[in-house]
């Protein structure tokens, strides 16, 4: 087996990783936790829930009409259409992306995300930078993702620290009108639907 | 017996745990109305951050009823109220310097606002 991932082996473990392990053995010895269910949720959004699960309904949404209207109305109830609920997705709003306003969604008190279309959260959205900056210099941020908007794009971030999880509905790329939903939910990015991506014409 | 164990791990993450509570409330506001942000600052859990108190925004879409973070991380009670997304332009929140067409969207509870003067 290959085995060239870029990380030393008998390092020792991060505080993180640390404090991770001993929470665990703390739950697991008081007898609350089953450590087979942690690997198990964790397996789970390593391998089921992810960020195509947000394409199918961005898809679907450029697809059809109607769709998209009960996403912008209704998100929770859209999104479950295709099968898409649960744990940090229970109360959803879809922001849409036209050609004068583009969303960009964080949340500054930890790293709200709404699992069951995205999966969990990267590293990045996360962490402090992003979470401090996006709110102050939102343009700054996309530039550091390689997107520059026009000056009269209207910028609407959105701060998700409460109970709603958002999730953005890019616009659809130009010179995509001759391809299927199942195409175009391939040329959705995870950060298309974060809001610091802007799909590229075809 | 374990409270996790893993025959219930595909039925917690398919359904999860809304925050939304089925009670009736009053809404203190309504959508258009604006709002002040109350400038306090609790020791405690609380989901209103520094950069938007004090700050004059607008309702702009109401979202419903859920369990008072601010109590309930704390064990004290859902103390049910109205949450809403409140929309604050970059100039109010981060001076006159910044551009017309900026916004910030933030879901705030009841007990954070009161009408703007």
């Amino acid at each position: 087996m290959p085995h060239d991932h870029p990380h030393a082996h008998n390092k020792p473990l991060s505080d993180v990783e640390l404090r991770v392990k001993a929470l665990e053995s703390v739950l697991s010895d008081k007898g609350l936790i089953d450590p087979e269910a942690i690997d198990l949720i964790v397996e789970t959004y390593e391998t089921k829930i992810g960020p195509r699960n947000g394409a199918r309904v961005v898809a679907k949404a450029w697809c059809d009409p109607a769709y998209k209207d009960r996403l912008l109305t209704d998100a929770t109830a859209a999104i479950s259409e295709l099968g898409f609920s649960g744990v940090q997705g229970e109360d959803m709003v879809v922001v849409e992306n036209t050609e004068t306003v583009h969303n960009i969604v964080v949340c500054t008190l930890c790293s709200c995300y709404p699992w069951p279309t995205l999966g969990l959260p990267p590293v990045w959205y996360r962490a402090a930078p992003y979470r401090a900056k996006v709110v102050k210099d939102p343009r700054g941020v996309l530039e550091e993702f390689g997107v520059t908007l026009p000056e009269d794009t209207e910028i609407r971030v959105w701060d998700s620290n409460a109970e709603l999880r958002y999730l953005v509905l890019p616009k659809r790329p130009a010179g995509t009108d001759g391809l299927t939903e199942e195409q175009l939910s391939e040329l959705v990015t995870r950060d298309a639907m974060i809001g610091t991506d802007v799909l590229a014409a075809r | 017996m374990p409270t996790l164990t893993p025959d219930i791990v595909p039925g917690l993450i398919a359904t999860g745990a809304s925050a939304r509570l089925d009670e009736d409330v009053a809404p203190k506001f309504k959508v258009g109305d604006r709002v002040e942000m109350k400038n306090i600052n609790p020791v405690t859990h609380t989901r209103l951050p520094r950069y938007v108190r004090g700050k004059t925004g607008v309702v702009q879409r109401a979202h419903g009823v859920f369990a008072f973070p601010d109590t309930a991380a704390h064990g004290h009670g859902h103390k049910a109220q109205h949450v809403y997304s409140v929309k604050f332009s970059f100039r109010e929140l981060w001076g006159e310097d910044h551009a017309e067409n900026m916004f910030l969207y933030i879901d705030m509870f009841d007990d954070y606002m009161r009408p703007a003067p």
